[in-house]
Parts: C-alpha cells; structure tokens; sequence
C-alpha cells in the first residue's frame, strides 16, 4: 500500500502556472484562456511541448455545453505531431494522479497537466446538479448550494462548529488573498463583519460560498534526475491517494470525510495511532485545502487532523477563487509553490468533487524526494 | 463590442431503472414507500450495493413511513423552476419511520421559523403517479400523507423506465477571429489565417495555429479561393433524435480549396443528389443571399456564416487517386 501510494520512482512538481482568475471571461475562449498559462509554464523551465512524455488535462464540456472541448482545447498546447495524451472529466488534480501514474513508468521522465473552466457561461447551479444520482434526487433539482447548506446544518447540529466559525474561515481567506495576484475574492474584513452578510441558503452566508470564477492552469511535473537539472527546489510528491464515498447522501455522515481521512494515510501525512481513533496530521507545514465552502474547511482540518502550527490555505484557498476543474489543480500547484520557494519543506495539497466532498485527493509534497530518494 | 451566441441544450434521457430502484418507483406508484435491508440497517431509498463494501444486496424490501422526522434541513428562499415547489420551501434530509438513513426531499413548511429538527413531515402525493421520486410532491408537516387532486391509482404493471429531462442554457462570447470572419463571408469572402511560424493557413475563424499554439490576429488575414475539389465524403441516413431535421440521407463533404492545403470538411452540397457526388468533383462556394442571413448562420453555421455550401462549377472532374486521403 504504502509503495503504491508513494510511487516507485521520486516525481516533482517543477513548474506551475495559473491564469487571473475572474468572474466572467468576457472575450477568450477555454483555448485563448489557457494559451498564455501554457507558454507560462514551459517557459519557467525552459522546455517546449515536443519535450513532454505525457499530456493530461481535466475539464468539463457541461461548462461550456460544447461536445469534445477538450479536445479542440489542445490547439493551446500544439497537438501536432502526434502525442501521448489523455484527459479526464474531472479536476485537473485527478488528471495529474493519472500523470503521476504514468510517470511510474521509466520511459518518460516529463509531463504536462492543464486544466481550464469557464462557470460564467450557464447557470453553474444547474451544470452541477446534472452529477447527482439521476434517479433519486437530480429530478428534484438540489443545487450545489442547497446541499452544502444541509451539511453545513448538520455540522453546526453536532456542535463542533458555529457559523462564526465559518465566517472566521471567509474573513482569513480574504486577507491571505490580499498576497495572491489571481485571486478574485479578497479583502480586510473581520468574521464579526462578515456576520453582517445575509444569508443565501441558511446556514450559508455570502461569505462562505465560492466565487463563480473562469480560470485556467497548467503544471510541469518530471521524474528522477529530470526534476532536479528543471528546477532549483523541485516539489517531491511524497504521496498520493484518492477515494470516493457512496452518491446516496442519506447514506453518509456529512459532518466527516473518511475519505478524506483515508487518502491522507495512504499518503503519509495522516495517522490514526492513539486508540482514540482521532487522525493527527504529521509532517506538514503548509496545506492548500480545496474547500469551496467555508465550513467544509473546517470538515478536511479535522479529517487531515490539522493543528494550530500548520498555515491553511495561505493562497485564499477556494474561497478566493473556485474555477471548477481548476482549483484542485491550483490547491497542488500553491502547494508545491510554498517548498519551490522555500517557505515550506513540506506540504499538503487536496482536492474535491462530487457533491458535499464526496471525492477526495491528498497529494503530500516535500523538499525532499521519499524513501531512499532513488532518482 | 462581444458578441454573445446563446444556446439551449437539452438532455432528454430515458433511464432503465432495473430491480432495485424499479421496485422503488413501482411501490411509489402504489403511496408506498420501500427500503432494502443491509444487515440491521434498513437503507432507503434502496441501494442495488452496500455503501461501504460494495457487495450487492439481496432484493429484501422493506416498507416504510410513510412519515418520518427531518433530521437536517436547509431553506431555499427563492426556488428555480425546476424546483420541486415554486414558494419558498425546505430541502430535508427525512428518516422515515422504519428507516436507518434518511432520504432526500422538499418540505412545504411555509416559512422557515417552523422548521425545526425532529419535526414530523408525512408526503403530499401527486394524483397521478408514473413511478418517479416526485410522484411525492413533497413532504408537508403533521403525520397524515395527502393526495393532490384525484387519485388514478398504483400502475397496472412494474415501473421499469423513468424519463429525465435536463436543459441547460448558455450564453457564450464570440471571438473575435470568428466574427471578423462571419463579417467577410458576407461580402462572398472566405477569410484564412496564416500561421507567421509554419506558414499553415486555417479556415474557420481559428484564432490560433493548433500547432504551434500562436496567436493568429487580424494581421494573418488573408483571402482564400471558393473553388475547389471534392477529396471524401459521407452518405448520412438520418435517425430521429430531439433536434435532427433531415429526414432523407445527405451528403457531407471535404472540399480542398484551389492553390491552398486548406480542407474544409463537413460542407453541405447543393444542388447535387447524395448519389451523385464524386471524389475529383470541381464545386465552387454557395452564399446566402441578404435575405437568408437574418439568423446570422449559413447552412454550415458558425464563423462560416453566409457560407451554405459546395454546388458542382461544371469543370471537369481532377483524377488524382491520392484526393482520397486529403481531409485535413
């Protein structure tokens, strides 16, 4: 287990690149959006797209209700000549699990991940709702919104947390957006006048929902030696894990994310060791958390079992800005932006889909590679 | 100045429901409400799989509620119009009487200071039930369930299909390159960009090279011929889905313009019977006239705009046995 979720060869992230993120991208295409991200990422390393080992990239055609967008998407990248590509239909996050996969494998050492969204082009509330169970509970049309608001009511009656709590979440995300240029959503407010907002879908005030926000990124993850000639301070994946609960909603305990809880230890940043069976976070200086709503922050730290001593989503997190498909792969690339940088040696970067956290990736970044550090 | 293209697209599935959710939708039928036993647990609705092993349960149904208690609820002030209700209603998670987990659905609770956890709700039934989840209408407070208007009865046989309809509407920019070449095509002009780094020419508004992935503005412009040759085509027998007009069997053909290496593929023809049409034959291009371009759409639609299609130009056919494989 441990070796299937540490990888058989070291890959790093070496570059990581993202778009502005805004409201409505009123006159590019997903093509135009991501073209300027993708020339980004490759010129931080030096390389063209002829370079790379494997493509991969995550999006959604219900965005932008165009068939096959992804594909018409490449011409961002250069698809000529011919070359080894996939794409899933979900979070770039899980399209870089794929990359990571493959890198496994000793024949490429390069890969290129993207992921772009553009939510302004429909009722985004509707979009979403088309991935519920389409027998039991899609005809009655719960949006994104409702449901997160009926766990957010569950969570505030076990008693653990309050809609202060949530409003402190919005009110430290949108100061520690105040340091990221892409953000969309920032500002100097206090919880207490968030408290002021009204309420969209009670219990969720205006501040703990996500932004609709148009985005793309794009990163650059290589293997062994390759990663250390790219980059001064590559970011080691120590780990990676993802699990998924079951659809039927009534049948999970929304208050908690034992997949969460679950990929964390496959990952290595989590262990449940004390009897008490309470998940402690180990080994952790930064986690990027892909909570689109306030209070299921507060759901993942208590999964991932994060203390006081580890910095929260220092990038805004998906409260600054939620490109959906785009904001799990963003949570990776902050992530492993903080140990680039030199701000962190190590760090966790998770990623979510599926209605109420139903889906859940821990990927556990280092300065170091894990292991015996084999390159 | 954007221009915005708008579009509906619409999801008219039909769904086999088989032995589990069908035998839910059946009883539904009958204002009866099952679950399906999972060891002491009684999971409703009915799963066909245990949700935390993945074994698959046997088919024991178990009938419930029909009342139940609201366990956790959340107030939708201003409902969309595919809500189940049109006021102001709660959605709930409800543990039905009987039940181990707590099934989806709206409550009529009038306003949102009488919802309450613990709160009693019983289903308010349509009159005419098909075997869907909203055969419930929703669940309304008290203990004594409710039927909408006259009641038809339970279905005569076993609920095995369910239609779902789902319609999503967008509203997206158009580029720039495309509406440049919409415009030109209303002048009889088939508008090309010209990469400035490998010097390929793409037809279509394309507003970058796909293989360099450079930009392509207005200074790649340049002017393409509307002569050209058949190099492949398709005989499509239409079907009927939601949204196809052709209701005889049509041709879509690539067309290689004079002089260039630009294809234009998927073209209508014009004036020319589907079994008539020849790889080698010389067409040249067919233009709405001003009165057709009220929709802002050609036959081929998009940045092809006035552009309908290919007519045969009465030269002789080209033998060149290598057209064949031209379609990009």
């Amino acid at each position: 287990m441990a070796a299937a979720s540490g990888g058989r060869r070291p890959v790093a992230v070496v570059s990581f690149a993202q778009s502005d993120m805004v409201r409505r991208e009123e006159l590019r295409n997903d093509v135009e959006v991501l073209q300027p991200v993708i020339v980004d990422v490759f010129e931080k390393v030096g390389l063209t797209k002829d370079e790379m080992g494997f493509v991969c990239s995550g999006s959604c055609d219900y965005l932008v209700g165009a068939p096959f967008s992804f594909v018409s998407a490449l011409d961002a990248v250069g698809a000529w000549p011919p070359m080894r590509e996939s794409h899933v239909e979900m979070d770039g996050a899980f399209a870089l699990y794929e990359a990571w996969t493959q890198l496994q494998e000793d024949d490429i050492d390069t890969a290129l991940v993207f992921s772009f969204g553009r939510s302004s082009m429909s009722e985004l509330g509707r979009v979403l709702t088309l991935q519920l169970d389409p027998y039991y509970v899609a005809p009655l049309w719960p949006d994104p919104v409702a449901l997160a608001a009926l766990q957010a009511r569950a969570l505030i009656d076990s008693g653990r947390y309050t809609e202060a709590d949530f409003a402190a979440v919005a009110a430290r995300s949108r100061r520690d957006a105040l340091n990221n240029p892409h953000a969309q959503v920032k500002g100097e407010q206090t919880a207490e006048e968030l408290m002021g907002d009204d309420y969209v879908v009670a219990p969720l005030r205006r501040h703990a929902l996500p932004p609709i926000t148009d985005g793309a990124t794009a990163i650059i993850l290589a293997a062994g030696d390759r990663a250390a000639e790219l980059c001064e301070r590559p970011a080691w994946i120590t780990g990676m894990d993802h699990r998924i609960e079951t659809h039927s909603l009534g049948a999970r305990d929304l208050t908690t994310s034992p997949t969460t809880r679950r990929a964390g230890e496959a990952a290595g940043v989590v262990e449940v060791g004390d009897g008490s069976g309470a998940p402690v976070g180990v080994g952790v200086d930064v986690a990027e958390l892909h909570a689109p709503f306030a209070h299921q922050e507060l759901i993942l730290r208590d999964a991932l079992g994060l203390g006081e001593a580890v910095a929260v989503n220092p990038s805004g997190g998906a409260l600054a800005a939620n490109g959906v498909m785009v904001a799990g792969l963003v949570r990776i690339g902050e992530a492993a932006s903080r140990i680039m940088d030199g701000t962190a040696q190590s760090a966790l970067a998770h990623a979510t889909s599926g209605p109420c956290l139903q889906q859940n990736l821990v990927c556990a970044l280092a300065a170091e590679p894990a292991g015996d550090g084999r390159r | 100045m954007t221009r915005f293209a708008e579009s509906t697209i619409t999801f008219p599935y039909k769904r086999s429901l088989g032995p589990v959710v069908g035998a839910f939708m059946t009883a539904l039928t009958d204002k009866r409400i099952l679950g399906i036993r999972n060891g002491k647990d009684i999971l409703v609705p009915p799963m066909e799989w245990d949700p935390t092993t993945g074994a698959e349960l046997a088919p024991d149904f178990v009938e419930v509620g029909p009342v139940g208690t609201v366990e956790s609820w959340t107030w939708v002030p201003t409902p969309s119009v595919q809500h189940p209700l049109q006021h102001a209603f709660a959605f709930a998670l409800i543990r039905l009487d009987g039940a181990t987990t707590p099934l989806l659905h709206a409550v009529d609770g009038g306003s949102s200071e009488r919802m309450v956890e613990g709160l009693r709700v019983a289903p308010r039934w349509r009159g005419t039930r098909v075997g869907r989840i909203d055969d419930i209408i929703c669940f309304v407070m008290g203990e004594v369930p409710e039927t909408d208007g006259g009641d038809t009865g339970a279905a005569q046989e076993p609920v095995q299909r369910m239609d779902y309809h789902a319609s999503i509407t967008y509203r997206n920019p158009v580029p720039a390159a495309t509406d440049r070449a919409v415009v030109a095509s209303r002048n009889r002009r088939l508008l090309g960009l010209r990469c400035p780094r490998c010097e390929r020419v793409y037809a279509g508004g394309k507003g970058y090279c796909p293989v360099d992935a450079v930009e392509l503005g207005p200074e790649c412009e340049v002017d393409l011929p509307t002569v050209g040759t058949i190099t492949n085509f398709a005989i499509v027998t239409p079907v009927s889905y939601p949204g196809q007009t052709e209701t005889e069997p049509f041709v879509r053909a690539f067309v290689l313009l004079d002089g260039t290496d630009v294809v234009i593929g998927y073209s209508p023809v014009i004036e020319l019977p589907a079994d008539e049409v020849r790889v080698g034959q010389r067409v040249a291009a067919v233009w709405a006239s001003p009165a057709e371009e009220h929709d802002q759409e050609g036959g081929m639609g998009g940045a092809w705009g006035s552009l309908l299609g290919w007519m045969p130009n009465g030269e002789p056919d080209i033998d060149d046995p290598d057209l064949v494989n031209r379609i990009f």
